[in-house]
């Protein structure tokens, strides 16, 4: 008796048509893939994280575009040819979900219009091997902070303690809180640009 | 707005970018010069950069660990909260995930061992055995001989476990886990209690399992929502609190209560003697519970996206997750996606609990007021409905999952009656004809605290219900009612009987327990359907 409502989410259908019925077999088949594409994502999600945030820095919100980003992956998983690599196949999805993101968000609109997100994505891509040069020092010159600037940087990236919080503990404003944070992150640039000088020499 | 750069308010502006706190007028000044300076545009770049490696690399700051809040703990600061070592930290999505990225080596192999291993295992009718825990992860275990072979998934029933060498992690049906670490014998009592007769075990108990207790040759250590370490041997125990409380009763001796970051000492007869915790002393057992709860966040990535694709069946009318419930929330979403048909659920009373995983949630049903009222005009040739519960109790003659309003034709109503029988009832065309459909009890107290997933499907055609537990058929019964079925006004959890401010007894069906997870399809499931709906949502691997 074929129903010819079957769903997609059940749609192992073997050779002569018919809907497979031995539910290990079945199970095990797409848990494989289920396997193969997590282990292959999650190997990539960092990438891909950088990559969106190139164009919308906010943290929660690229982690949203990227959330989105895993979904369609999966759905398109069957369309993904294993020759290739996994991370430029993501990325081309994820600037997909990050169009449709900022199209419903005005304020990013703003900031990406006139093709800006286009251009940020490419250039931030030939910069690339410049920036893994300059940022391999990044976790020496985290580690000589001081320990104020240490565990705010720590609490805003790591724990990701919300900014009320972290004012809280410090006794400043949010905004002064913010302010630390660029000028903590301004004296990580200083410190990892005065270390690539003597490579470059 | 005009943008110069270099400058201080450049500065700011890509910094407000960074923390979303920009305006639109600010975006757009950056945009404009972005997009006319190739310096500004690249220095830009490289800000934003730094920020986001800061907020993806978490290795970037495990120097920092180290020397921070990691197992140490001086005892001038006893019970100062950044130095006791949290058994359950609370994550943020993207802690977790990150968690993930370190763990996923070693749990895609636990994936693929456990699956088939454990279904086979479990299948053979847990609902009558004696079984008080499970056996849910091990490393490197080696086990006396004095114990039966276990394996991954085993069902532990009353008696004792040696384990040599190695460690174990014990799942009891009230909801406490134990980490063990060989050498070590522990003797199960019951979902609620073990004794350990020597050797040294880590105890988490998640609030439902409050009260869980501890023995040793010395004394008992009753759980209050807690973490705490055990090591013991024939004449001394050692109890040692790492988060919450728990009350020591020792054999003849007062009670005593130890708050987190305390420890005691107990010696033959004599009265506890008390000290600072030290977690050092249980630091693999640490390790091996956060890779565990890191394997758990795998599995509920897998239900994730699984889910996902789910929402796209056509065939689906209702299909809740539950997820992402604040206290605030009123309705539940109708995550279905192709149909259109089902409504939104409104949510009403009801507590946010825990779900299958820690980091879902759930609702859980209590008063006779709590609720998920729904309403689905169609009608159906045929239904399934399936839904992941926990029971925390069989209260009533009869315990709604999901319950048609009244008793009107086609409808159905779906329960477990007090004595663990799935029964479907099924309303004919004319008012005063049904048909009561029971499974043979399935849900023996046993297994109350542990999720189930429960599954019906109602088959007009073929003229078949079939009632599904864990993914296996356990009953199936010819149909005499001929469909069109209905759902109308409907409710998870409880029933409106329309019968006034005064029902009798027998006309309150409100459940007790929580669901995460419920659909409705406008079709027959297979069995092999069913089965692989139970797969893709069971908790464990």
């Amino acid at each position: 008796m074929l129903n010819v409502q079957k769903s997609q989410f059940f749609g192992s259908i073997d050779r002569s048509g018919r809907m497979t019925t031995d539910p290990k077999r079945e199970f095990g088949e797409s848990g494989a893939a289920q396997q193969r594409f997590l282990s292959l994502f999650l190997r990539s999600e960092r990438e891909v994280f950088r990559y969106v945030a190139a164009l919308v820095p906010n943290v929660t919100d690229a982690e949203d575009i990227v959330q989105q980003t895993a979904i369609s992956l999966w759905e398109k998983f069957d369309a993904y040819d294993p020759s290739q690599p996994f991370t430029p196949w993501a990325c081309r999805f994820a600037l997909n979900k990050t169009r449709q993101w900022i199209e419903r968000r005005q304020r990013w609109q703003a900031l990406l219009d006139h093709g800006l997100a286009e251009e940020l994505a490419q250039r931030r891509q030939e910069l690339q091997p410049d920036f893994e040069q300059r940022l391999k020092h990044l976790e020496g010159c985290l580690g000589k902070l001081p320990q104020d600037q240490r565990s705010l940087i720590e609490g805003y990236y790591y724990e990701r303690t919300s900014i009320e919080t972290l004012a809280g503990r410090s006794g400043r404003s949010e905004a002064a809180t913010y302010k630390m944070l660029q000028r903590i992150r301004h004296a990580l640039q200083v410190c990892v640009e005065a270390r690539i000088q003597p490579d470059l020499a | 707005m005009n943008l110069p750069f270099p400058s201080p308010e450049f500065d700011h502006v890509a910094a407000a970018v960074c923390h979303g706190s920009a305006t639109e007028a600010e975006m757009q000044g950056l945009n404009e010069l972005l997009r006319s300076n190739a310096d500004a545009r690249d220095q830009y770049l490289f800000q934003v950069e730094l920020h986001s490696r800061l907020a993806s690399n978490p290795d970037l700051f495990s120097q920092f660990q180290d020397t921070n809040d990691r197992i140490s703990l001086p005892a001038s600061k006893l019970g100062s909260q950044r130095n006791v070592v949290p058994l359950n930290p609370v994550r943020t999505p993207a802690r977790r995930r990150l968690k993930v990225v370190l763990a996923v080596a070693a749990c895609l192999v636990l994936i693929a061992g456990g699956i088939g291993a454990l279904w086979f295992k479990r299948s053979e009718n847990g609902a009558t055995s004696a079984a008080v825990a499970m056996l849910t992860r091990t490393v490197d275990a080696r086990w006396s001989p004095k114990t039966h072979p276990l394996g991954v998934g085993s069902a532990l029933e009353p008696g004792s476990l040696h384990l040599e060498s190695g460690l174990a992690q014990i799942v009891f049906y009230s909801g406490a886990r134990l980490v063990i670490e060989g050498p070590v014998e522990l003797r199960l009592v019951s979902a609620n209690e073990a004794v350990c007769v020597s050797g040294r075990v880590l105890a988490e108990v998640p609030t439902p399992a409050r009260g869980f207790r501890l023995r040793t040759g010395q004394l008992s250590v009753v759980d209050l929502g807690t973490s705490f370490g055990v090591s013991a041997s024939q004449s001394r125990t050692e109890v040692h609190v790492f988060k919450g409380k728990v009350e020591l009763q020792p054999g003849k001796a007062g009670e005593q209560s130890l708050a987190e970051g305390q420890a005691a000492l107990v010696q033959g007869s004599e009265l506890p003697q008390l000290m600072a915790a030290n977690p050092e002393a249980f630091a693999p057992m640490f390790e091996f519970q956060e890779r565990s709860l890191a394997s758990e966040a795998v599995r509920y990535d897998q239900w994730r996206l699984s889910s996902a694709q789910l929402n796209r069946d056509p065939s689906l009318v209702l299909r809740f997750d539950f997820e992402n419930l604040s206290d605030l929330d009123s309705t539940l979403p109708n995550k279905a996606a192709r149909t259109g048909q089902g409504e939104d659920g409104i949510i009403v009373g009801c507590q946010r609990a825990e779900g299958r995983w820690r980091e879902k949630t759930a609702l859980e049903f209590q008063s006779v007021n709590d609720r998920v009222r729904l309403a689905v005009p169609n009608e159906f040739r045929a239904m399934s409905l399936s839904v992941w519960v926990c029971l925390k109790g069989l209260d009533r003659d009869f315990n709604s999952l999901f319950m048609s309003d009244g008793f009107d034709p086609g409808t159905v109503h779906w329960l477990i009656r007090r004595d663990g029988v799935l029964g479907l009832t099924v309303f004919g065309p004319r008012f005063g004809k049904y048909q009561i459909l029971a499974s043979p009890p399935v849900s023996s107290l046993e297994n109350l605290g542990m999720w189930q997933h429960l599954a019906v499907v109602i088959d007009g055609k073929a003229r078949e219900v079939v009632h599904y537990v864990n993914g296996s058929p356990v009953s199936r019964h010819a149909l005499t009612i001929s469909p069109p079925f209905r759902v109308d006004g409907a409710e998870l959890g409880n029933w409106n009987a329309r019968a006034g401010p005064n029902p009798e007894p027998s006309l309150i069906r409100n459940l007790s327990g929580s669901l995460d997870e419920f659909e409705l399809f406008s079709r027959a499931l297979s069995d092999a359907e069913v089965r692989e709906l139970y797969l893709k949502g069971k908790p464990d691997l």
